[in-house]
């Protein structure tokens, strides 16, 4: 309490600031509030409270003439900030920034804390590592270290490197010196991945199907163009930061970034195809079991992210990923976060709302994780019937198609709704509801009462992805899948199997039908 | 012997390097962060986008020298940045201008000529260098919603007449937008700012809360401690003594 007096009377003295005056502390900081706080938001100027007040007061000539002088100083730099960006880009070893595991990533103080022991702070770590000369290091070793897969192949006279006072073992691993090992090895450079085939070409970005030298594996190499006078393009910026907290079987994985100054790729997995020319290749009938395993897999992934308070948005069959063992991965997380859903592109593609729920179609601008569950039914009737189940190409013809089937709503069906002014403007025709049985003559029972319970008007009514992989429409695939790690592929257990699907397509043939047509799901 | 002499010379050296620094970096990011406010007001940017540039300010300047780049230029790109990452897209002209106007009042508006498209190129590239340096991890959790929650509960706690003489929601609100003027905002989860915020109001007004078997705090937010809450706190009144200092 006596601290707390204390401190009041600093706060009430440096409230007041230079102002004299035998105000009591709360008139004074009610005084220099009340602009603040009736419109936080928009007020021009007072926006920060308490601070601004006397900023505003006895601010005066000083602090702006040393804020002139900083601003020429800034105005001069462009030159010099070009020189150390240059210096900055050739600088790899230090800062090129590569994937990496987000437990290791510091908040950077530890950065320093390593820049500065490395010198005069004999590490305790060194001396002991020092009474055990006889050790060898293994690409295991620098595996574990680095948190690397396991199936990486360090590039040839990587390990000589390696005495055992190499500062990569003889202290804590800082995360600069994790970025240095990590370059050292090929991360975050362009030279690590060959270029193949290219797969597809938007405003931004290219996409390449490509091969990394460290794995040999094949990878999808996003290549973003910078030269825009906007800088990094916003989808690409809010991909980046959600792809690199996402790890999860049912999500695409960002490998890798590299920057050069012209351009930023993005390196990812590679999968062979998209949900979309799937369909295609096995003559739009999938094998229902493949269904129920591909709509599994899709709840899982949209689970783990609803769960971290992450949404899709732009679910759609072509930018669900497959790959030969079956697996089902969420790409193109471009629009994820987006506050606003935009109907057209930068370039002014139209934005797909087959897979858009009705009430975000009639301008609900209030939603959260239902908004993906909508277009997970739409997937769901896609995959079983073979087309699209509303494809409209205005929001008017889109609500036209969703309300001849399901029934326009009624104040009974959805409140609210003849409320809407939009609803009413378009005054569509009374339809009766459908039953969903006449349309999906391969779903059985419990396949259709998922669909219906996806197919909701009202956000708050659908089911959400943890309830629906637990609908019984899932039972047969056994309890285990539930509580799978989130890492794991459900292809991991052995009563987990794809079907042969028996109208599949060879791939050399699909391939060149549709090596132009595919991974739109990559581009923006 | 001696070289141990030698080297805690060095240390004691790198330390009084490190103090000079110490007092002057703080002053210097109080600044610039009052900068990025009141161009934020100007540009018409909300609480949050706002709150995003000064916390990608803050988090560049933990790992990177003030020696080395330019902190206006830094915070000009900030502003832009946050613009696309909150999804309030701000045209680069405007943030030029805007600055222009702050840093030169009486002055026009800059031509369109190359001194400008540089300073757009530089904005731009240092965005590229700020997403590079912050590893794009770019989104973050603030405070903001927190404290609603909590004013919320703290208002339930309180009669009517308590909660409509005093200011309470307002002074939390504007103490947690003044806090983003010090690393302060980057150091602390969003949910002990929030707490902070709202403690230091309702000690400001002396307003007492009823206690049950725990602190009101306590209830609201279980894992804070007393002394995170001092440490906070104290941190906060440092930015206040700051503002004293950075006239």
């Amino acid at each position: 309490m006596d601290r707390m007096r204390k401190i009041k009377r600093q706060l009430s003295l440096t409230l007041r600031g230079g102002n004299s005056g035998d105000k009591t502390m709360s008139e004074t900081i009610s005084s220099q509030d009340t602009g603040a706080h009736s419109d936080s938001e928009a007020m021009p100027v007072g926006g920060s409270g308490g601070l601004r007040g006397s900023v505003r007061g006895s601010g005066g000539s000083f602090s702006m003439h040393s804020l002139l002088q900083s601003y020429s100083s800034a105005l001069r730099r462009p030159r010099s900030l070009g020189r150390s960006l240059s210096s900055y880009l050739n600088h790899t070893t230090r800062l090129e920034i590569v994937h990496e595991d987000v437990k290791m990533g510091s908040d950077g103080e530890s950065d320093q804390a390593s820049a500065t022991s490395s010198d005069e702070v004999h590490s305790p770590v060194r001396v002991r590592l020092r009474n055990n000369p006889g050790r060898k290091i293994s690409s295991e070793d620098i595996n574990k270290r680095l948190s690397l897969p396991a199936d990486i192949r360090l590039p040839d006279g990587y390990l000589e490197k390696f005495s055992l006072n190499s500062p990569l073992f003889d202290k804590p691993l800082s995360r600069r010196l994790r970025r240095v090992s990590l370059s050292e090895i090929g991360f975050g450079k362009l030279e690590t991945y060959v270029k193949l085939d290219k797969l597809g070409e938007g405003t931004y970005a290219t996409v390449y199907k490509g091969r990394s030298k460290l794995t040999d594996n094949l990878v999808a190499l996003k290549e973003i163009r910078l030269e825009h006078e906007e800088g990094a393009p916003c989808t690409a910026i809010r991909e980046v930061s959600l792809l690199k907290d996402l790890k999860h079987a049912n999500i695409v994985t960002l490998h890798d970034i590299i920057h050069t100054q012209k351009s930023l790729t993005l390196v990812f997995e590679y999968l062979d195809k998209d949900l979309k020319q799937y369909l295609d290749d096995c003559g739009n009938s999938i094998h229902m079991h493949n269904v129920k395993l591909f709509l599994f897999q899709l709840l899982r992934g949209l689970n783990y992210c609803h769960r971290r308070k992450v949404l899709h948005r732009d679910l759609k069959p072509q930018n669900l990923l497959i790959n030969e063992r079956g697996e089902l991965k969420l790409a193109d997380f471009g629009l994820a976060r987006a506050k606003s859903i935009p109907t057209k592109t930068y370039s002014n593609e139209v934005v797909t709302l087959w897979y858009r729920p009705p009430d975000i179609l009639l301008g609900s601008t209030d939603y959260s994780t239902q908004i993906d569950m909508w277009g997970v039914g739409c997937i769901f009737y896609e995959m079983s019937t073979g087309r699209p189940l509303f494809p409209g190409s205005t929001v008017e013809e889109e609500l036209h198609f969703i309300f001849k089937l399901l029934g326009t709503p009624t104040e009974e069906t959805w409140p609210g709704i003849t409320s809407n002014e939009e609803f009413i403007s378009y005054n569509y025709p009374r339809y009766r509801p459908d039953s969903l049985h006449n349309h999906t003559p391969r779903l059985d029972n419990d396949g259709v009462d998922l669909l219906s319970k996806l197919l909701q008007f009202e956000g708050k009514k659908r089911i959400a992805a943890e309830e629906a992989m637990r609908h019984p429409y899932f039972h047969c695939l056994g309890e285990r899948t539930i509580t799978l790690p989130d890492t794991t592929s459900i292809f991991a257990l052995q009563e987990i199997q794809l079907e042969k699907e028996p109208g599949m397509r060879t791939n050399s043939l699909s391939e060149s039908v549709n090596s132009i047509s595919q991974r739109q799901s990559l581009l923006f | 012997m001696s070289t141990q002499a030698s080297t805690s010379v060095a240390v004691n050296e790198a330390r009084g390097r490190r103090s000079t620094e110490d007092v002057e970096n703080p002053k210097i990011h109080f600044r610039v962060c009052r900068f990025i406010i009141e161009t934020g007001v100007k540009l018409g940017m909300r609480s949050v986008p706002m709150a995003t540039a000064c916390v990608l300010y803050h988090r560049f300047f933990q790992s990177a020298s003030l020696q080395v780049y330019e902190p206006y230029l830094v915070a000009m790109s900030a502003i832009y940045l946050a613009g696309k990452v909150e999804e309030q897209h701000l045209r680069t002209r405007d943030i030029i201008n805007v600055c222009h106007r702050y840093f030169h009042p009486d002055s026009e508006a800059l031509e369109l000529d190359g001194k400008f498209w540089e300073l757009r190129d530089s904005i731009v590239q240092c965005e590229l260098l700020i997403l590079r340096q912050l590893n794009f991890q770019v989104s973050f959790e603030h405070p903001h919603r927190y404290l609603l929650h909590y004013l919320l509960s703290v208002r339930s706690l309180l009669n009517r007449h308590a909660w409509s003489r005093t200011p309470i929601a307002e002074t939390a609100l504007a103490v947690l937008k003044d806090s983003y003027h010090g690393s302060v905002c980057v150091r602390h989860k969003p949910q002990h700012l929030a707490l902070t915020s709202l403690y230091l109001a309702l000690q400001t007004y002396g307003v007492q809360l009823p206690r049950g078997e725990r602190e009101w705090w306590q209830v609201v937010c279980a894992e804070i401690t007393k002394a995170q809450i001092e440490t906070i706190m104290s941190e906060l009144l440092q930015l206040y003594d700051m503002e004293a200092k950075c006239t």
